[in-house]
């Protein structure tokens, strides 16, 4: 032990740990604000506690040895799978959709958002059996399949915002596996095809918040709501932002699920600009960093597994904040790390102990 | 690891690279979206958050009174509630304007098309509803303000004219604003934030409207912070309304009802004017309505009554209806007289009529020999008929545009009517057909295509009333005073008028005048009011040609004549003009003299009782009622 002491200072990314914490205070922080005087103020209490789990989580992943994770990850995804089918079959209907597991004391565990850490090691452990600079069709095959039956297992819920963050996966997967240019261009064909096709998939809500995406002032009282309401809040921020606790927009009600999804048009308003640029500098830097010990990993495995959950984080993250200005249309995505929910910070608190942990063993002698 | 493997993670460390630069690219972009929204556009969507969490209750500046001279209230304010629609707030317009409409029980295409109608461009601009709601309409609304907060009850006054139908005519009445009006309105005064919103309440006829901006004063506001359920949950600021101005009116309300209570169940008007100064002391049309009516919700038979009532009660006869001026055109025939060189000691024989151009025109009497002042005193027509054929039309109408006959008076109320004063040019170009010498015999005695009002009338005497021969502007404004600042505006002419009495015998006309009323044989004579010194001059009109009376297809009342009465007091220094005129009252002597002998006694004895009473301060202090 008093060698783990000496050496895990040293060892351990302190750069990546401090921005992931830092962020998570901007959540917590952000919380309190957007959740202050009313019912929901026990919030940002919670909040600080997921936190504190989330760190012991961490610190659980960076302990393990991430090499034995990606053996067993096959027998880990399989479990995943299991939980997920249980869930739209036998589980409680909570809030209309079936995703979570009650586990008492008033908390309940959404597994959709742990599944991605599973499905990101099974795909490191697929990718790392095809080390070719460029992908097998098989490999292509297995990475689609290992994404996409979790995807449709949690359509089934249905939870549209989780299925989509798991999208990422296979971006990631295929970027960094390697991918013949004619593969591109398939995938590209099929992409269309796919968001053409699932137009007719989607429910009458979920058209409609395509629709308003597309113009908001369309029905500024039905679904355009809130994007054009998270649109105020947001410009109306201006450079310095209205100040901690004063945006009218979220406090007054205006700005929908504004300490979830929308928590960062919540930081807009408060914050402004500068506030905007800070935390978009702070992800740009976490994802940096990720990006920096995934080149100095010692081996395949470990650098496709910081690079896969870090797309993955990253994809949120740019979905989320490309939502909340009405770039991308709203889905039910969260912001990781900032966003309220203790099974989201959790989940992303274990991703970042695996990042560390493949940090943490980059020495062959470790 | 075998050295390949290094050499294997070359393509993935490139891959790495490109991600980074993809990522920062990416943050890039985002960041300059939302440059873009909150720093180029921050400032429009600072305002729409700004009017999205605010609610802009507009508050109604309490209209200015309107007093008469000696400070009686004639039009005061009390509280009331109206219901404004807040349509930014509202989430199903249809279901909260059936809610209204059942509760208030309209129809609910009315209140539709209503909201339509009145929707400003900008929707945190409420629309107003509904007014004058009752104690349990306001409970009623505000039991489900949780369900419909889109409602808003907003506390306001309500105009009350305190002596109902009385002076109803001048003091006009309130109404909506159309958004005509508001567009007219906005044009003279733009930028101009205070001015009515469509809907709101103003004035649209007589005093009420000819004085709008100095009785509105100029809205309020009451800002609260909403939420997004529209629940105030606190006031951000508010700009207190500023009160319209007291006016106080040149009338006498004393004056003013004991003219009006001539008039209960008769149809007429009568006017009278100070003739020094123009001021109008009293303004009666007969009949009346009820302004009080159009301060709340008029319903369609209240609506109906007034719009079907054979007498037009919204008709102000004073100074919208035109009649044939009868024998009261005689004393300005009879300047015209002097003015053209006849001597006025010049006699002509009367038996009872007189032929010209081929044709009898009959006198009322045989009146025989009579000089100009006879003339007056008994209204003979053949010595008109005489002079007039010897004057000519021309010299007649030249005589009538002079004391202002054939335009309007300027007289501070809308919608006057000029009245005719026939000419040779007036045929060939109006008529289009040359004038007819006949018809000039006519003309001499008020008769024939000659219109005039009555307000004319009472300022064409003040003509002969003064010694000057000054022809003041009737007007109803005396005194504007600002509540806060206790400034006052007193009415200033703007252009003085008069008729030349120089080198004129003017005594005479007076004389003959004063024989109307105080001597034997004058046509008014039973009216005379001992030291009152009236002078005056009676007329009738006819109502139908003598044939068509004789066909007796008419009502016997329609088919009498009007009765005219026009005079001052006193003679040497009048102080009063009156002119009474009593449609269907046959005879000026009975139906028109007696109350303009009331009215002018009335208003002399009260000068004489000692100087104008001091002008009362406007305000709760004011005295009520009339007297």
């Amino acid at each position: 032990m008093s060698r783990l002491a000496e050496v895990l200072p040293r060892r351990i990314d302190l750069r990546f740990l401090l921005l992931a914490a830092l962020l998570t205070v901007f959540g917590i922080v952000m919380v309190i604000s957007t959740t202050a005087g009313s019912p929901r103020g026990d919030l940002a209490g919670k909040q600080v506690l997921f936190a504190v789990l989330g760190l012991i989580a961490a610190g659980v992943f960076l302990a393990v040895d991430y090499r034995i994770l990606l053996q067993y990850s096959p027998g880990l995804y399989g479990l995943t799978l299991l939980v997920l089918l249980w869930l739209p079959l036998f589980g409680k209907r909570i809030a209309g959709s079936k995703s979570w597991i009650k586990i008492g004391g008033g908390f309940q565990l959404q597994p959709s958002e742990f599944a991605r850490i599973s499905i990101a090691l099974l795909l490191a452990w697929i990718l790392e059996n095809d080390d070719r600079p460029i992908l097998k069709t098989r490999t292509i095959v297995a990475i689609a399949a290992a994404v996409g039956v979790p995807v449709l297992l949690v359509l089934l819920q249905p939870d549209l915002g989780v299925a989509l963050t798991y999208l990422p996966f296979i971006a990631g997967a295929l970027f960094f596996g390697g991918l013949k240019g004619r593969w591109w261009a398939a995938l590209l064909i099929a992409g269309t095809l796919a968001v053409g096709g699932s137009w007719f998939l989607l429910k009458d809500y979920q058209k409609d918040r395509i629709r308003t995406f597309l113009d908001p002032n369309l029905a500024a009282r039905g679904a355009g709501y809130q994007v054009r309401q998270a649109r105020i809040a947001i410009g109306s921020g201006g450079i310095l932002g209205k100040g901690w606790k004063q945006g009218t927009q979220s406090r007054l009600g205006f700005l929908p699920v504004r300490h979830t999804d929308f928590i960062f048009a919540a930081l807009a308003e408060e914050w402004g600009f500068v506030g905007v640029a800070v935390l978009l500098g702070a992800y740009g830097f976490l994802i940096a960093r990720a990006l920096a010990i995934a080149r100095d990993a010692r081996d395949r495995g470990g650098s496709m597994l910081v690079l896969l959950l870090i797309v993955n984080i990253a994809g949120q993250f740019l979905v989320n904040v490309a939502m909340n200005v009405g770039v991308l249309p709203t889905t039910g995505i969260t912001l990781p790390f900032l966003s309220y929910g203790g099974s989201s910070l959790i989940a992303t608190w274990c991703m970042v102990g695996l990042v560390l942990s493949v940090a943490y063993r980059r020495y062959v002698n470790v | 690891m075998p050295a390949s493997a290094r050499e294997d993670r070359r393509p993935v460390l490139s891959r790495i690279d490109l991600a980074l630069r993809i990522l920062w690219g990416l943050l890039g972009l985002l960041a300059g979206v939302y440059w873009v929204h909150q720093v180029l556009r921050g400032e429009d969507y600072e305002r729409q958050a700004e009017n999205n969490r605010m609610r802009k209750v507009p508050v109604t500046a309490p209209r200015g009174f309107i007093l008469d001279r000696n400070g009686v209230v004639l039009a005061e304010n009390e509280p009331s509630f109206t219901l404004l629609l807040y349509r930014r707030e509202t989430k199903d317009l249809d279901a909260s304007i059936r809610f209204v409409a059942e509760l208030f029980n309209r129809p609910f295409d009315e209140m539709k098309r209503r909201v339509e109608r009145d929707r400003s461009y900008y929707d945190f601009v409420p629309v107003v509803l509904q007014e004058n709601l009752t104690v349990s309409e306001v409970g009623a609304v505000q039991a489900r303000a949780l369900e419909h907060p889109e409602l808003v009850v907003q506390k306001t006054e309500r105009r009350v004219y305190t002596q109902g139908t009385v002076a109803a005519h001048l003091l006009g009445q309130l109404g909506e604003a159309t958004a005509e009006q508001v567009a007219a309105r906005a044009k003279t005064r733009p930028g101009d934030e205070s001015l009515p919103q469509p809907g709101e309440a103003i004035g649209q006829q007589g005093v009420e409207a000819s004085y709008q901006d100095l009785l509105a004063g100029f809205s309020g506001s009451r800002s609260y912070v909403i939420d997004s359920f529209g629940r105030e949950v606190g006031e951000s600021g508010h700009v207190d309304p500023m009160p319209g101005n007291t006016l106080q009116l040149t009338i006498d309300a004393g004056l003013q009802h004991l003219a009006e209570d001539h008039f209960a169940g008769k149809v007429g008007a009568a006017v009278a004017l100070d003739p020094k100064t123009g001021e109008v002391l009293a303004l009666v049309s007969a009949p009346a309505y009820d302004p009080n009516l159009f301060t709340r919700r008029v319903t369609r038979a209240e609506w109906d009554v007034i719009l079907t009532d054979p007498n037009r009660p919204l008709n102000n006869r004073v100074l919208q209806n035109l009649y044939s001026p009868g024998s009261t055109w005689k004393p300005f025939m009879a300047y015209a007289i002097l003015k053209h060189g006849i001597d006025p000691k010049e006699r002509v024989f009367c038996p009872g009529g007189l032929t010209f151009y081929g044709r009898p025109f009959r006198c009322h009497g045989k009146h025989g020999s009579v000089d100009l002042a006879t003339a007056l005193q008994v209204s003979c027509d053949s010595y008109f008929y005489t002079m007039g054929k010897r004057l000519g039309i021309d010299a007649i109408a030249d005589t009538g545009k002079h004391f202002g006959f054939g335009r309007a008076t300027g007289i501070d109320l809308a919608h006057e009517k000029a009245g005719i004063v026939p000419s040779s040019e007036w045929s060939a170009t109006v008529r289009k057909h040359p004038w007819y010498a006949g018809e000039t015999i006519s003309v001499a005695i008020g008769q024939g295509p000659v219109l005039v009002s009555a307000l004319q009338l009472a300022r064409a005497l003040c003509g002969i009333a003064n010694a000057d021969g000054a022809l003041p502007t009737p007007h109803l404004f005396h005194i504007g005073e600002n509540v806060r600042s206790g400034e006052r505006f007193v009415y200033r002419p703007a252009v003085k008028e008069s008729v030349a009495w120089t080198g004129l015998p003017r005594d005479i006309v007076l004389d003959g005048l004063w024989r109307v009323v105080n001597q034997p044989g004058g046509t008014a004579y039973g009216s005379r009011v001992a030291g009152l010194d009236l002078c005056g001059k009676t007329g009738s009109v006819q109502v139908v040609g003598q044939k068509e009376a004789k066909k007796g297809h008419l009502l016997p009342e329609q088919l009498r004549d009007h009765g005219w009465f026009i005079g001052f007091a006193p003679k040497d220094d009048a102080q009063i003009v009156v002119v009474v005129f009593a449609e269907h009252g046959e005879h000026g002597s009975s139906a028109a003299a007696p109350l303009a002998a009331k009215m002018a006694d009335y208003w002399v004895t009260k000068r004489r009782a000692g100087p104008p009473p001091v002008v009362a301060q406007a305000g709760s202090a004011a005295p009520r009622g009339a007297n």
